[in-house]
């Protein structure tokens, strides 16, 4: 993929895993581009008018349209292609990591702090319990998942995914997968602009590639990145390290963490929310209340998955075919009434669209794309 | 010194769905995104061999794989890319076409 910078802790690649990589990458482009779209064409066209002869109405919900679309042979061509291309995407990324797998061991280890380099740290936790919702299926269908150690010190996971996601993206990610943290960040500035944080919490950072925009945009500020996988949190110490920006990375659980109440002006996280489960969710909402300062602000950017059913249904392909079993409840849950349930003051939380100037091109399974932002501020109104 | 690497499971853990009501059929498509795939690879490669064939007379696996598209080359690869995924696509484009598109044929 053209674009994406390569760093010491990314496998180098051989001609022909650079070849395989391209391919997926112009693959996914065209399902994404010009196949999936004749999904909307195909409910216009076919599918809503036999319904609608056969209930004299309208399908009502996602599920009536999901019933009927998933017996239709061009939505399973689609859907087909589309899972077989998304493990075909991993395949292309780990063949590069396990050829190169000692190397980059060995780059990690060296990418301590030293006199010269700016201080970050990581502190794992080896007794810390991987919560279900991330161990029961392997999240987007990356083998091993983000938590799997498949040797001691190791850190394949963190290179496979921050190649992996971005093929995934088709490059939309940009050049350091930081997108969603230039999004957030440029929420904060827009809608916030007082706001300036002195301590900076991101949490589910898995490799850190927000949480070092972060750490870009206010210099001065201590910056905290936590996650369930200690392979990715090595990863994202070392490519911090690497890229002179210091975070301090430890492997927590975000329901449960053990930094003291009140100790961050600004919680954020990165589309994780719809990755937890109905009830994890809402103590990572309590815990983030309460590890804010009073004043301080907590922001959650999410993939609204679309408007009308349709557009929901399309979304949840993501649900039902790539390991993102909770994104399916997510589009049904009330954002601000689980923020309240969690302790927030009705006046305190607002979910809010938000749709930067970025290029956000094949990420998307609908026209028009746009962010959903959760939006808390402790002990004042918003 | 170091600790035995375990290579990552082929398949990830969790659910997976099965498209068509027979199974063969996710499998046959599984079989042809992955020749899809390998035949991209392949068609690098070769172009890869002519231009170093073309450039000198003497070729070395090691020059094969050190070897940096332009932008030029990735240029016309990335319009190869994309004519072969046309190509792999072409039941679909039929299917499209003749009966939601133009609304024809019953199935």
């Amino acid at each position: 993929m053209k674009g994406f910078k390569q760093h010491a802790l990314l496998p180098t690649l051989q001609h022909d895993e650079q070849a395989r990589q391209d391919f997926v990458g112009a693959f996914r482009g065209h399902l994404s581009g010009r196949v999936m779209p004749g999904n909307y064409q195909l409910l216009e066209r076919r599918v809503a008018p036999r319904f609608a002869a056969e209930h004299g109405r309208p399908p009502a919900d996602e599920q009536e349209i999901r019933e009927w679309m998933t017996r239709e042979p061009y939505y399973q061509f689609w859907s087909a292609l589309q899972r077989r291309s998304q493990e075909l995407l991993w395949e292309s990324v780990i063949d590069p990591t396990e050829r190169e797998w000692s190397t980059l061991i060995t780059r990690a280890r060296a990418a301590k702090p030293t006199k010269t380099r700016k201080r970050g740290s990581l502190r794992l936790d080896p007794a810390l319990a991987v919560p279900r919702y991330h161990a029961a299926a392997d999240i987007h269908l990356q083998p091993g998942g983000y938590h799997t150690d498949f040797t001691g010190d190791d850190v394949a996971a963190g290179a496979i995914y921050d190649k992996g996601i971005n093929l995934y993206m088709g490059g939309a990610l940009g050049a350091e997968n930081d997108l969603m943290g230039n999004t957030l960040l440029a929420y904060l500035r827009e809608r916030h602009p007082a706001h300036r944080p002195k301590r900076i919490l991101d949490v589910g950072c898995a490799i850190g590639n927000s949480t070092v925009v972060w750490a870009r945009a206010f210099p001065k500020a201590e910056v905290h990145g936590i996650d369930v996988g200690a392979p990715v949190l090595r990863y994202a110490h070392a490519r911090a390290q690497a890229l002179g920006v210091a975070v301090h990375f430890s492997q927590q659980n975000a329901e449960h963490t053990d930094f003291a109440d009140e100790s961050f002006d600004l919680v954020i996280s990165h589309i994780v929310l719809h990755e937890t489960s109905k009830t994890a969710l809402v103590r990572i909402l309590a815990e983030c209340r309460r590890l804010l300062k009073p004043g301080g602000l907590m922001l959650h950017l999410e993939i609204p998955r679309g408007r009308t059913p349709i557009e929901k249904f399309m979304h949840n392909w993501e649900s039902y075919n790539n390991n993102e079993t909770f994104s399916r409840y997510m589009t049904r849950i009330d954002l601000p009434a689980q923020a309240r349930k969690a302790g927030f003051a009705a006046d305190e939380v607002s979910l809010e669209e938000f749709v930067p100037k970025m290029d956000v091109a094949q990420m998307n399974y609908t026209e028009h794309f746009f962010w959903k932002i959760l939006v808390g501020r402790k002990n004042g109104a918003l | 010194m170091s600790d035995p690497i375990h290579p990552p499971p082929e398949f990830p853990k969790g659910y997976r769905p099965q498209v068509f009501s027979d199974p063969a059929i996710d499998q046959l498509y599984d079989g042809y995104l992955t020749l899809g795939t390998e035949l991209a690879v392949a068609f690098d490669r070769i172009d890869t061999l002519e231009r170093l064939l073309q450039e000198r007379l003497g070729m070395t696996r090691a020059e094969i794989d050190g070897y940096q598209p332009s932008e030029a080359v990735d240029a016309e690869r990335q319009a190869r890319r994309a004519e072969l995924a046309q190509r792999l696509l072409r039941p679909f484009r039929e299917f499209r076409d003749e009966r939601i598109t133009r609304g024809g044929r019953k199935g």
